[in-house]
């Protein structure tokens, strides 16, 4: 009985002191037995429970207190043995670590932006209760409406879902009272709107609902960005006034530095203030449509449940009011959580760039695995004999694994430098897909997945490379052999490796080439008018300034008049909008379409009616951006409201709608038969909306009929983007009090359009690129590896007459064997994950036949020629020198 | 530490006579465990205070599991050096007054 306790207490005590380090325990494991063996007895001899207790205590508490401290003595020695191999290797420490950091930082990088953009919630309180509300015409393809001042009402009466619905629309006013005339982004939105996002106010009040009444004094509220840089964070701005829209507005507040949704303000004001929100045109009728909604769902209430409501309620505005409601063009009402709405675009790219830096930290693991591999080769011997005297296979694994952490821990340092230096770069790309973009951040998040990462990769390696050494240890001191790794499942291992990366490269390759053929293809899609020499300056008059059409009318000739008076200017003209213009870009042409009929012609039963884009343009519009004129004629100075209603269309809408007719005389009316505008003309397509955007039907009405100018274009000639200032002072000449901003030359507008895709397009050349490096520095280490292994044998081929050119093949073969193999994988999976890419080509087919071929003789020239080194080596050899060495 | 090098002063020991020493001298104040002893045993080692001795006892009285340590010379002067500069300390202590002379027993 007492001999079985006395087993049971030492076998406890051997559990114990597992947790000492092995190097510990192999020094006094005996010791310290035989020690606990004999306090065991003595308390036994005294008999006396407590001693028992007390000794169980201590020892306990001791082994506890020492093992923390035994690990960290190896630790240190283990770091510093880590060190001074690394030391020793500079080439393969520089070579793997810079690999690594690479594979790592590229990975930070696209991962804080996926962080901030995709997966943080908004900077809102309960910002997964922030919806976005469309009305949609899905059978004309027009995907978001708008709101319009009736139809706000009645969502607001009519939704029980939502505990606050708020409107905002955003417009250009100029600001007077402070320096020059100043062109301000105005939000216009519901009193209680920054209360729905939980936002307060710096300085300063929020709006009121008494701000809103119709006839209350005019508030603003300034954006944190507009108060710092335009009145120096003056802390005294609350209660200063501003002439806007002929009123006096009085700052109320300045906002906290929020991220501003949708657009980027700089300053607010209450709905009741905007002259066109408020004007009876708009808030009589139920169709004229120019809010946003955004609401916040109840809590408890599901988007779905939201989505159903909104869905009834567009039902019964559609059986109460049949004429503002077409049955034919597919009317529907839905909602989505703001995150997923401000995030839709940004999606597909990030999760394509997530994808591309995965692929190149698995083959810059692969590749470091490899050297790590081929570096343990040179190392077993030493290996194998720390473990002949005596140091434990576990000891062994904890030594490889420090150093491969170390390794990782300063790739991941130099990655996340490499992340923190490209981060600025990825938000000025990630801004033009989503409004998120400001949020883009390095924090604990990012800094903990950069951790993660090299963690990981740290224990594969270094696990890979213990299992490996060990697998050949025994055997390696057994044969003695020179430079040992021959053996068999560790070349294995490495050929697997290589076919790895030439399969991962390969995707990657596929993806750069993909997109650089798709962007070869948009800059070469003919845009139907003539960008160079073209400059476009969006202005914006005051309002109140010209009220009937003939003082705008006069006020544009004389403009015209002085702009094309300036020395280089070719023609000018003055339009609602010029092609390429960002904004239109983004908005798409749905913002400006609208449904007509044409004469004479009857809806089938449920057929759409058709839709078109319309804009304004003076007369001399077509012949300034290079439009062709396909039939009929342009417009004329004559034509204007005294005269009938003249429209020119495009060949876009004359395919659709008269594809065997001359559309000349046609008539056709957007009001239900009021008004009947006759085509007098049919112009060339074109892709105003973007070079990736197919030519929608277009209808163009001279600026005189509907005076509205919003962009005045401009054909010089010569560098139009020097000719900017003189025009402006043009037309500032004419009316001092407009405002120019965004003056850029059309050549630029059409460059930026691209720049999307252009930057997505660097982006995956530049990982491609990396790729290709890493695998065809792999590929060619590896031969070297080979080919200084098999010298001897080399030397013999050479010594019994082998041809040089044959052992030039040989190398060459495996690599190209390996490379061959890599690439039929890579094909494979270039294959499945052609989905991923579908979406941002554009006319190429993400199984692009010539891009395959051309990425694949691209990387097997690069790997041929990583193994051509090592194969002139090969040849070079001198077969006495090669046998003497032995 | 101090006291593992001081149980060592007199004579080479294994770990239970160390532990037992230290208990003895201390009046049970400090208590070493399997623990602590080997953790201080094996750090003593490292930095060369003290080193396995080759001496062992006669053969009837030998455990082949038990080790035997002893005082190296560096051990030796650390340990000396260690008890001077307590030995200060206490003499500094009593000249402020801070502690009192022991009084001699006639």
């Amino acid at each position: 009985m007492a001999h079985h306790d006395e087993s049971l207490s030492q076998k406890f005590f051997r559990a114990l002191l597992r947790l000492l380090p092995f190097d510990f325990r192999a020094n006094y494991q005996g010791e310290m037995e035989g020690l606990f063996h004999q306090q065991h007895r003595d308390v036994e001899k005294e008999g006396s429970l407590l001693a028992a207790f007390r000794l169980w205590k201590e020892t306990i508490l001791g082994i506890f207190t020492t093992a923390p401290r035994a690990h960290w003595e190896i630790l240190k020695s283990d770091v510093f043995y880590a060190v001074r191999m690394m030391r020793k290797n500079l080439a393969f420490t520089f070579l793997a670590v810079l690999t690594l950091a690479l594979g790592i930082g590229v990975n930070s990088a696209i991962f804080s932006v996926v962080h901030s953009v995709l997966l943080r919630p908004l900077p809102y309180p309960d910002g997964q209760q922030l919806i976005f509300l469309r009305q949609q015409e899905t059978r004309l393809g027009i995907t978001d409406l708008g709101f319009s001042v009736k139809e706000i009402r009645d969502f607001r009466d009519q939704n029980h879902s939502l505990s606050g619905l708020v409107e905002y629309h955003t417009m250009s006013f100029i600001l007077y009272g402070h320096g020059d005339p100043d062109r301000v982004r105005t939000g216009v939105v519901s009193w209680n709107y920054f209360d729905l996002f939980g936002v307060k106010p710096l300085l300063g009040r929020d709006f009121t609902s008494e701000d809103e009444k119709p006839g209350a004094p005019a508030v603003l509220l300034l954006s944190f960005e507009y108060w710092k840089n335009n009145f120096a964070s003056d802390p005294q701005i609350v209660g200063k006034t501003f002439e806007m829209n002929d009123k006096i507005h009085t700052v109320i507040g300045v906002l906290p530095p929020v991220p501003q949704y949708p657009n980027y303000n700089d300053v607010y004001m209450p709905t009741s203030a905007c002259p066109f929100r408020s004007s009876p045109m708009h808030t009589e009728s139920r169709t004229m449509r120019m809010m946003e909604l955004f609401g916040r769902l109840k809590p408890g209430v599901s988007p779905a449940q939201a989505r159903a409501e909104f869905s009834t309620i567009a039902a019964n505005l559609e059986r109460t009011y049949p004429k503002d409601y077409p049955v034919n063009v597919g009317y529907a009402a839905t909602a989505a959580p703001l995150q997923y709405e401000l995030t839709r675009e940004a999606r597909p790219v990030l999760l394509l760039l997530l994808s591309a830096a995965g692929f190149v930290l698995l083959i810059a693991c692969a590749n470091v695995a490899n050297l790590i591999l081929s570096r343990m080769a040179r190392r077993e011997r030493e290996l194998a004999l720390r473990t002949a005297l005596g140091a434990g296979r576990s000891r062994l694994l904890r030594q490889l694994l420090t150093e491969s952490f170390l390794l990782a821990f300063l790739s991941g340092v130099l990655g996340l430098l490499l992340a923190f230096d490209s981060l600025n770069l990825l938000t000025d790309f990630m801004a033009r897909l989503t409004p998120r973009a400001r949020e883009i951040h390095i924090d604990a998040g990012v800094l903990l997945f950069t951790l993660a990462a090299a963690l990981g990769t740290s224990i594969i390696f270094g696990t890979l490379s213990a299992l490996f050494s060990r697998a050949n240890l025994a055997s390696s001191l057994k044969e003695g052999t020179p430079g040992a790794g021959t053996g068999f499942r560790q070349n294995r291992l490495r050929d697997a490796l290589i076919v790895c990366q030439v399969a991962f490269s390969f995707m990657l390759l596929i993806g750069a080439g993909l997109t650089v053929r798709s962007l070869i293809k948009l800059q070469s899609v003919d845009p139907g008018f003539k960008p160079e020499h073209a400059l476009a300056l969006r202005t914006t008059f005051s309002f109140s300034k010209y009220t009937n059409s003939d003082q705008s009318r006069v006020m544009v000739k004389k403009l015209l008049d002085r702009v094309e008076a300036v020395p280089g200017v070719l023609s000018a003209t003055v339009s609602n909008r010029f092609p390429f213009e960002p904004e239109m870009i983004a908005a798409g042409p749905e913002s400006v379409s609208f449904s007509f009929q044409v004469e004479g012609r009857q809806l089938e039963p449920g057929q759409a009616p058709p839709v078109s884009t319309f804009s304004a343009v003076s007369p001399g519009y077509f012949r300034t951006l290079g439009i062709p004129l396909r039939e009929g004629r342009f417009f004329t100075e004559t034509d204007d409201e005294k005269g009938p209603i003249v429209a020119i269309v495009n060949e876009a809408m004359q395919r659709q709608l008269w594809p065997n007719e001359n559309p000349i005389g046609k008539r056709i009316s957007a009001d239900g038969g009021q008004h009947w505008g006759q085509i007098v003309g049919v112009v060339g397509d074109v892709r105003e909306f973007g070079l990736d955007h197919a030519p929608v039907p277009e209808l163009y009405v001279p600026q005189a009929i509907n005076p509205a100018a919003g962009a005045v274009v401009v054909r010089t000639t010569a560098d139009p983007g020097g000719l900017s200032r003189a025009v402006t002072a043009a037309i500032h000449e004419v009316d001092p009090q407009a405002a120019v901003t965004h003056t850029l030359t059309l050549d630029q507008a059409r460059s930026e359009s691209i720049a999307s895709p252009r930057l997505t397009t660097s982006l995956l050349g530049i990982f491609a690129g990396l790729a290709l490096l890493i695998a065809a520095a792999g590929i060619g280490g590896i031969m070297a590896l080979m080919v200084s292994q098999r010298v001897r044998e080399i030397g013999i081929r050479i010594a019994l007459g082998a041809q040089r050119w044959k052992i030039v093949y040989m190398v060459l073969r495996r690599g190209l064997l390996l490379t061959g193999l890599g690439l039929t994988i890579g094909v494979a999976g270039a294959v499945a994950l052609a989905g991923l890419l579908k979406s941002l080509l554009f006319e190429v087919p993400p199984t692009d036949a010539l891009t395959f071929t051309g990425v694949a003789l691209l990387l097997l020239a690069a790997t041929a020629l990583a193994c051509y080194l090592p194969a002139r080596r090969a040849a070079a050899v001198d077969p006495n020198i090669a046998l003497r060495a032995e | 530490m101090f006291q593992i090098l001081i149980a060592l002063a007199d004579g080479d020991k294994h770990g239970y006579a160390i532990l037992k020493e230290v208990a003895r001298r201390t009046d049970n104040k400090v208590r070493l465990s399997a623990g602590t002893l080997y953790g201080n045993l094996a750090r003593l080692e490292s930095s060369g205070l003290i080193a396995e001795s080759p001496r062992r006892p006669e053969f009837a009285l030998d455990d082949e599991r038990r080790r035997y340590y002893r005082l190296t010379e560096f051990g030796r002067q650390v340990a000396v050096a260690e008890a001077q500069r307590m030995e200060e300390a206490l003499l500094q202590a009593r000249a402020t007054k801070l502690l009192r002379k022991p009084k001699l027993a006639l």
